[in-house]
């Protein structure tokens, strides 16, 4: 998944599912938006979904720290990316 | 007996300086007087859920079929189920109505007593719902939210966290009785100085699961799913039991000096409260647990039986519940209380009927009047001892009985007094 295609698919889903209409790349999505943890872990449930795979603990845990979309976008780049090189041949 | 000022702790007057409600039988006190008035039923077919309402005998429900707009932002919505949006409505409604300011508000003087039957059963459905679907969505199994949004204290917190509200929470969650005792432990809690106030009520969504429970039990009217209006029919010989229904109330309790100091408008006061249980079935009514809740709550407000205007009953017109409740109210009152089944209105609104019934009390006893039970046609004579309303009277209210009893033995009683300075 391309990295514009990743961020069109974030942008979509703050709009449909927090009602956060385009936020900025750089923004402080809890200072700006009040995206709190209970957000966060909605939004990790929409990524599963968008990649068709299941976070682990570890990996819901280290998201707990993001704070920008395009810190969002670099984590779900980490996501693909290891579980490319985990299963050559794409998602399971 | 309890003596009514609770041994030697402090005592404060406890008055109520703003109320809102969510009901089958409207939204405002113009709507709810005019429904009373003019005998309009607010219970209507009930609507197909897809799921249990094709089981059921009963097909009638306590309605609220009218939009209310909410203007809660996102982040307030997001763990709100259906009955949060009721109890947060009122809630706010009731905070405006009674002027606080904001600085008092999150002050930590005022706490919430609210609660519901069982949290948000529309939000429980789609948990199970996620379980037994087979899609991606079960990933991640229970949504960050749901539970917040189902949970039994979901009012409670939905409205702390709306308002800024940092103190106590209390909630109840006794079917029948759950927003009574709120008022009422609301009432404990500022009578003896650990609260300045308490925003305490209840609510219910439109749920089919309770009506399944009682249908299930034979409790449910089902003889009148074509003319809903109809019933139910408290004290009637030809009730056949009740009818389940929906909304919220909320009443803002107050110390009175401290609403005195503000200058609020003052709509009652409550001067007494009691609670006990039956101490056994948890389903059939109790004759010696209902008599003693109503006489420990006279005792508490420090009155005679002769003092009281108005009884609204709890009468949800189940066979044997009006009997027993109209037998314990001959034996402490004889026929001198006018008595008023208010549930023939609307049905039975679950955990929000003690809160409703105590706003219709305050706004009968404003207006003068007392609405005659709906659909008495002929008394049952297992019921003629007491004195029923059977049509409307022009009558002024000076103290109020509100009673309310719930499955598990749970018995309440509340005791209201126009306030008189």
């Amino acid at each position: 998944m391309e990295r514009d295609a990743i961020k069109a698919a974030i942008i979509r889903i703050f709009d449909e599912k927090f009602e956060i209409v385009g936020p900025g790349a750089d923004d402080n999505l809890r200072d700006a938006y009040e995206f709190d943890s209970i957000d966060a872990v909605e939004l990790l449930h929409e990524i599963e979904i968008l990649l068709d795979t299941r976070l682990t603990q570890a990996e819901k845990k280290n998201a707990m720290e993001i704070r920008t979309i395009n810190q969002i976008v670099d984590y779900i780049e980490a996501l693909a990316r290891d579980r490319c090189l985990a299963t050559p041949s794409g998602p399971e | 007996m309890m003596s009514a000022n609770h041994g030697t702790m402090m005592a404060r007057r406890v008055v109520i300086t703003g109320c809102s409600a969510i009901t089958p039988i409207g939204r405002t006190r113009e709507e709810i007087v005019r429904h009373l008035v003019d005998g309009i039923s607010g219970v209507k077919k009930l609507r197909d859920d897809g799921l249990l309402t094709s089981h059921m005998h009963s097909g009638v429900y306590g309605t609220v079929d009218y939009p209310i707009a909410y203007d809660f932002k996102r982040s307030h919505r997001k763990t709100m189920g259906p009955v949060s949006f009721y109890a947060c409505q009122v809630a706010k409604e009731t905070l405006e109505a009674s002027g606080l300011d904001q600085a008092f508000i999150t002050s930590g003087r005022l706490g919430v007593a609210f609660g519901s039957t069982h949290g948000s059963p529309s939000a429980q459905r789609d948990i199970y719902r996620t379980f037994f679907t087979e899609s991606k969505q079960q990933f991640a199994g229970i949504g960050a939210v749901d539970y917040l949004k189902s949970m039994v204290h979901t009012t409670a917190v939905n409205i702390t966290k709306m308002f800024g509200i940092t103190g106590r929470v209390i909630s109840s969650s006794t079917a029948c009785t759950t927003s009574s005792q709120s008022i009422g432990f609301g009432y404990e809690t500022v009578k003896f100085g650990m609260q300045d106030a308490m925003l305490c009520g209840g609510a219910d969504e439109y749920d089919t699961t309770t009506v399944a429970v009682f249908d299930n039990l034979l409790a449910c009217s089902t003889e009148f799913n074509a003319t809903p209006h109809l019933t139910p029919r408290p004290f009637d010989v030809s009730r056949d039991g009740l009818v389940v229904g929906e909304g919220a109330g909320a009443v803002l309790l107050e110390e009175y000096e401290h609403a005195k100091k503000r200058g609020a408008r003052i709509l009652g006061e409550v001067i007494g409260f009691s609670c006990n249980n039956n101490g056994g079935d948890l389903i059939l009514p109790n004759i010696h647990g209902i008599t003693k809740t109503i006489a420990l709550a006279l005792d508490v407000a420090a009155i005679d039986p002769g003092q009281v205007d108005f009884i609204s009953a709890h009468a949800t017109a189940t066979k044997m519940g009006d009997v027993i409740e109209a037998q314990a109210i001959g034996s402490l009152y004889g026929d001198g209380p006018v008595v008023t089944g208010l549930k023939s209105y609307m049905g039975h609104t679950m955990g929000s009927c003690g809160a409703i019934e105590a706003i219709i009390t305050l706004y009968v006893m404003e207006a003068g009047f007392i609405p005659p039970t709906l659909n008495l046609d002929e008394v049952d004579e297992r019921c003629a001892m007491i004195r029923h309303a059977v049509h409307l009277l022009e009558q002024p209210i000076r103290i109020a009985a509100v009673q309310n009893f719930a499955f598990g033995g749970v018995n309440t009683c509340f005791i209201l007094k126009k306030f008189d300075g």
